[in-house]
């Protein structure tokens, strides 16, 4: 039923909008460039003394991952579906053969390929910039942290779609993906880790709590990948590895695909019922 | 008499020269034994029973079996590198007499028994020397026990593969002073134990994959220097020890639950010196150390960059002095144990503080140390120092929002954990470290190249193709047999928005090739009705479109039904070519030729507009480009919603003209309007739709009886005209009066000409018209 034609022709007309959208532009720089800067800090000075690497730099990747990249998919996520509903294009489009969730297919993918052309330019470069001056890197590690933080890109970009297939404004639509990126980035890790101090959590507890976080499973993934252990991360993170072991990565990255899933679905599901209006 | 001088004359040169093995008497009466696969030995037992204490015994390549007792001081020196195999059972060499030198060798294959000690080879003599030899798969490497003044320098040791638990310890010291370990490198091991044994020296060796590095217990004046000690659980840890030196060692990457790059347990009066502590889980952890109160903990020139903690104090450690430190870079560069302050441990010494990367200080006299003093007091370390579980947010935007929330907020902020009144400006690096191995990567930089190139493709050629050919879509269904059935049927058809129904059972046939009217006030339901007939809406009722359910099969119905909706939304950014072609290949016309691409623009008049972006387009010209659009694919119904509304005119009668055409080449019409001239024009049969109802259906030219609704013409005359208008208009059949400078008129929809000309067939000069609000709309 199907009609992976439609599905390419809308996912080509999301990128030709992505490539000439303000906003994905400027993202694309900011990560583009802080990524570039971190790997050109982790370089200087201390690059004689075998400390430079990819595994250095990594750990203010991880952070700058955690910031601009859920802001990436969760704003263009929630405009993607508003801003043509607002615009009465979504009408239009929908008053063609096409089915909806050809529609929400066809804009998903044309998103996630451009977020993940703004990663893999990202990680690319300062690949680059850190093998150049000497640097060092395990590239499974490597090509295991775009995809992790590709797979960050698609949760995000999964929640924006069922804030976009929600709300008829894409203003409201924006507002409310800056609100959740506020929540997920700031407002609910600080809500936890006064729950955690209140309650006197057990390691189990907080450590399964957090993983109602999509951030925080990509960051405890990033970093199991990167050191190969979470000991960094305190009791919770040696809980965390000693219960599930080897599984913990594989893990992770399924409760990450169950955050892309889950929302989507919800999205699907909220579009046949608003529709084009 | 003089027998018995000569006698213990003999005795004492023999006695001397079995002291002095390496003075000249000896090297002149030193024999060398060979022992080859082929000869003159082929074992080595046979060569050390045949040796004398000081001969030499050269072993040149092949396999050997083990185990070998030397038993006599002897050089043992393998060439080309022979092997001594222990068959996996017991030690392999034990080396029992002192002043023995054993090198060159690959030892292998110990016994695997931790009981036993199992050893690639075992010292049990003073001064040996055991040198640039290979041990593979041997459970404990080298073991010496009570072998004071030994040396164990450029061995390679790599133990059995088993997991840490099991594994043996590569080096073992044991109640043995003055030894030298140097330049030796072990890989894989347990731990390189030094126990029970002072002065001795650890130069120049490389300690990886193990799980303590270095383990020293009780051994005083012990100096530690240019090691590299990396990849293990612990760099070193040192216990109940005295005047310890470790300067200038790298301790990198030292990880595990409780992995320190050093650890010092009960350590009074250590230096540790000029070392780098890099990216441990701690640099430095100290427990308890100094032990005892009139000793002191010397911390100076080190490095510690990239750890989790940079230094672990416990919490009742005290008396270390910390100078000239470079702290870069740590997830938390001081960590007390328990929270806290460092109390009596000196960050500041004598006028010489440490280099703290996060330092927020300046220089102002330039004399590279801070103005004001570094104070450690960041809210999320003392958290975690008290909840160690909350380490779980490290890394995350949330702990670097509670150090923000604690700086803005003065009265939340912790107690510093320490100060530093002298901070330097510049970290300070130890000249020539021991050098982590090279791990660089050539794919690496083509990996990343790769990605770059992908990325840009898509980015620069993504949505390029909007044009592209894809695959032909199956051809649409055919025209209906006219006929038969209604092309379209609606039954019962409603929609309600928040509890108001827009449209109420609503039920209509329309015939193929019939052009039908929606008529009514906004709000009549006109709009809704179409969006249902298309599938845009969930509705209840039943409509279907040549015999297809729009309600299951939405997108075939679509695939039949051209639309052009009231508000024309095409993405501005297109150009007319690149919108035309997105929605044939939709529509399933993927291979659009330019041949038919231009005969479609040139059917609505739009020919030559086609690199135009859709926004440069005036309403008319989009209005067109909306028809274009719907009539491709060939569909057998036209859907308009309010087709006119939004032109001129000029416009206005252009498109309607269109839209007669493609009516008179059969197309089936459903339009909205609430313009009557339309209705007229185009439409062969009236609905008019009031609160979601039909509450008329008639053909056009009825459409005033039906309703009682006229429409009115104000014709503008000069004044001097009026009175014959008046009379001609009445002759003619006009109902009208004077009203101010013209008059009005009632007509009739679709002939509302006729009065003007009537008027110009009698002479008199129209000025002006208008035709006003239709009563009742």
């Amino acid at each position: 039923m199907l009609d992976f034609n439609n599905i390419i022709t809308i996912t080509l007309k999301e990128l030709q909008d992505a490539r000439r959208n303000r906003w994905y532009l400027i993202y694309v720089l900011v990560f583009t460039g802080l990524s570039l800067a971190l790997a050109w800090l982790g370089m200087t000075g201390l690059g004689d003394y075998g400390l430079a690497g990819f595994g250095r730099t990594a750990a203010s990747i991880i952070n700058i991952v955690l910031l601009v990249v859920p802001l990436m998919g969760l704003t263009l996520g929630a405009i993607s579906l508003a801003g043509e509903r607002e615009r009465s294009t979504l009408l239009y489009l929908l008053a063609q053969p096409v089915t909806q969730l050809e529609v929400l297919l066809g804009k998903y993918i044309g998103l996630a390929i451009a977020l993940f052309s703004a990663l893999v330019l990202g990680f690319g470069i300062s690949g680059i910039l850190i093998t150049l001056q000497g640097g060092s890197a395990e590239i499974n590690i490597y090509l295991l942290m775009v995809l992790l933080a590709f797979m960050l890109a698609l949760v995000c970009l999964s929640i924006g779609f069922l804030i976009s297939s929600m709300v008829r404004k894409g203003s409201t639509a924006v507002s409310i993906a800056l609100f959740t990126w506020l929540l997920l980035l700031v407002f609910g890790d600080l809500g936890l880790m006064g729950t955690s101090i209140v309650l006197n959590l057990g390691v189990d507890q907080l450590f399964t709590l957090t993983l109602l976080n999509p951030m925080q499973i990509f960051k405890i993934a990033a970093i199991l990948n990167i050191r190969g252990s979470l000991e960094v991360l305190g009791p919770a993170g040696i809980y965390a590895l000693r219960t599930y072991g080897p599984q913990l990565l594989p893990g992770l990255v399924a409760v990450l695909a169950a955050w892309t899933l889950v929302p989507m679905s919800l999205a699907y599901f909220s579009f046949r019922r608003t529709g084009a209006l | 008499m003089r027998f018995r001088f000569f006698q213990i004359l003999a005795c004492s040169v023999f006695l001397l020269v079995l002291a002095l093995p390496t003075s000249e008497a000896s090297a002149q009466q030193e024999t060398v034994h060979i022992v080859s696969p082929s000869g003159p030995y082929t074992s080595l037992s046979a060569a050390l029973e045949a040796a004398k204490p000081g001969d030499r015994i050269e072993v040149h390549g092949g396999v050997y079996d083990g185990p070998l007792l030397v038993d006599k001081s002897v050089e043992l020196i393998g060439i080309d590198w022979p092997v001594i195999d222990g068959n996996s059972s017991g030690t392999v060499v034990m080396l029992g007499a002192p002043n023995t030198v054993f090198s060159g060798f690959v030892i292998s294959n110990s016994g695997a028994s931790l009981d036993e000690e199992n050893s690639g080879i075992a010292g049990e003599a003073p001064n040996l020397v055991i040198e640039n030899n290979r041990l593979e798969e041997t459970l404990f490497g080298i073991y010496l026990r009570e072998a004071e003044g030994s040396i164990i320098r450029g061995n390679y040791i790599q133990s059995k593969d088993l997991d840490l638990a099991r594994r043996g310890d590569p080096i073992r010291v044991w109640y043995s002073d003055n030894v030298l370990i140097e330049a030796n490198e072990v890989k894989k091991g347990r731990d390189v134990v030094l126990w029970y044994s002072e002065h001795l020296t650890v130069k120049d060796n490389t300690i990886t994959g193990g799980r303590y590095g270095l383990h020293f217990m009780y051994c005083d004046d012990a100096t530690i220097t240019d090691n590299l000690l990396a990849y293990n659980s612990v760099g070193t840890f040192m216990m109940y020890s005295r005047r310890l030196q470790l300067i200038h060692n790298t301790i990198a990457y030292n990880h595990g639950p409780s992995g320190f790059g050093i650890g010092l347990k009960d350590m009074d009066d250590a230096l540790v010196k000029d070392n780098l502590f890099l990216a441990n889980r701690v640099g430095a952890h100290l427990d308890n150390s100094p032990r005892e109160v009139d000793s002191l903990g010397t911390y100076e020139g080190n490095v510690f960059a990239y750890n989790d903690i940079g230094v672990n104090l416990m919490p009742s450690v005290r008396h270390n002095q910390f100078s000239s430190n470079s702290f870069l870079e740590n997830q938390e560069h001081v960590d007390i144990g328990g929270g806290g302050m460092t109390k009596d441990n000196q960050w500041t010494v004598g006028e010489i503080g440490n280099f703290w990367s996060d330092y927020a200080g300046y220089d102002q006299a330039g004399d590279g140390i801070g103005d004001e003093e570094y104070s450690a007091d960041r809210l999320f370390e003392n958290l975690t120092s008290r909840h160690p579980i909350l380490r779980l947010f490290i890394f995350s935007p949330s702990s670097q929002a509670v150090d923000f929330a604690a700086k803005a907020v003065p009265f939340v902020r912790p107690q510093p954990k320490l100060t530093d009144s002298q901070p330097l400006m510049a970290p300070v690096f130890p000249e020539q470290l021991p050098s982590l191995p090279e791990e660089s990567n050539p794919l690496f930089v083509w990996i990343s190249a790769g990605l770059v190139i992908l990325a840009s493709t898509a980015f620069l050629r993504g949505g390029g193709r909007l044009t592209k050919r894809v695959k032909n879509h199956p051809p649409s269904p055919g025209h209906p047999e006219v006929g038969i059935m209604p092309l379209i049927q609606i039954r019962n058809l409603t929609k309600r928005f928040k509890g108001t129904t827009v449209v109420d059972r609503l039920s209509l046939d329309i015939e193929s090739g019939q052009a039908v009217a929606l008529w009514g006030p906004n709000g009549a339901g006109k709009t809704t009705t179409l969006r249902c007939l298309i599938g845009l809406l969930p509705f209840d009722g039943q409509i279907t479109v040549n015999d297809t359910d729009v309600r299951k099969q939405g997108k075939l119905v679509r695939k039949q039904v051209g639309f052009v909706p009231q508000e024309l939304a095409f993405h501005d950014d297109l150009t007319v070519q690149e919108t035309v072609h997105f929605y044939a290949r939709l529509k399933g016309e993927a291979s659009l030729q330019d041949q038919q691409f231009e005969s479609i623009l040139a059917r609505v008049d739009l020919s030559g507009h086609e690199k135009k972006l859709v926004r440069e387009l005036s309403g008319g010209l989009k209005q067109r480009l909306a028809l274009a659009v719907a009539l491709l694919a060939d569909p057998i119904i036209l859907v308009l919603d309010e087709p006119t509304s939004n032109l001129d005119v000029h416009a206005r009668d252009d498109f309607l003209d269109l839209l007669l055409e493609l009516k008179t080449s059969g197309m089936t019409f459903i339009f909205s309007s609430h313009r009557l001239e339309e209705i007229a024009t185009l439409a062969d049969r009236v609905l008019l739709l009031k609160n979601g109802k039909i509450i008329a259906d008639c053909p056009p030219e009825e459409l005033s009886d039906q309703t009682g609704w006229n429409v009115t013409l104000r014709v503008l005359l000069q004044k001097k005209d009026l009175k014959q208008a008046l009379n001609t208009l009445s002759q003619h059949g006009f109902v009208a009066s004077p009203n101010g400078k013209g008059i009005r008129v009632k007509v009739t929809p679709g002939h509302k000409g006729r009065p003007i000309r009537v008027l110009s067939e009698a002479g008199i000069q129209v000025e002006d018209f208008e035709i006003e609000q239709l009563n009742g709309s």
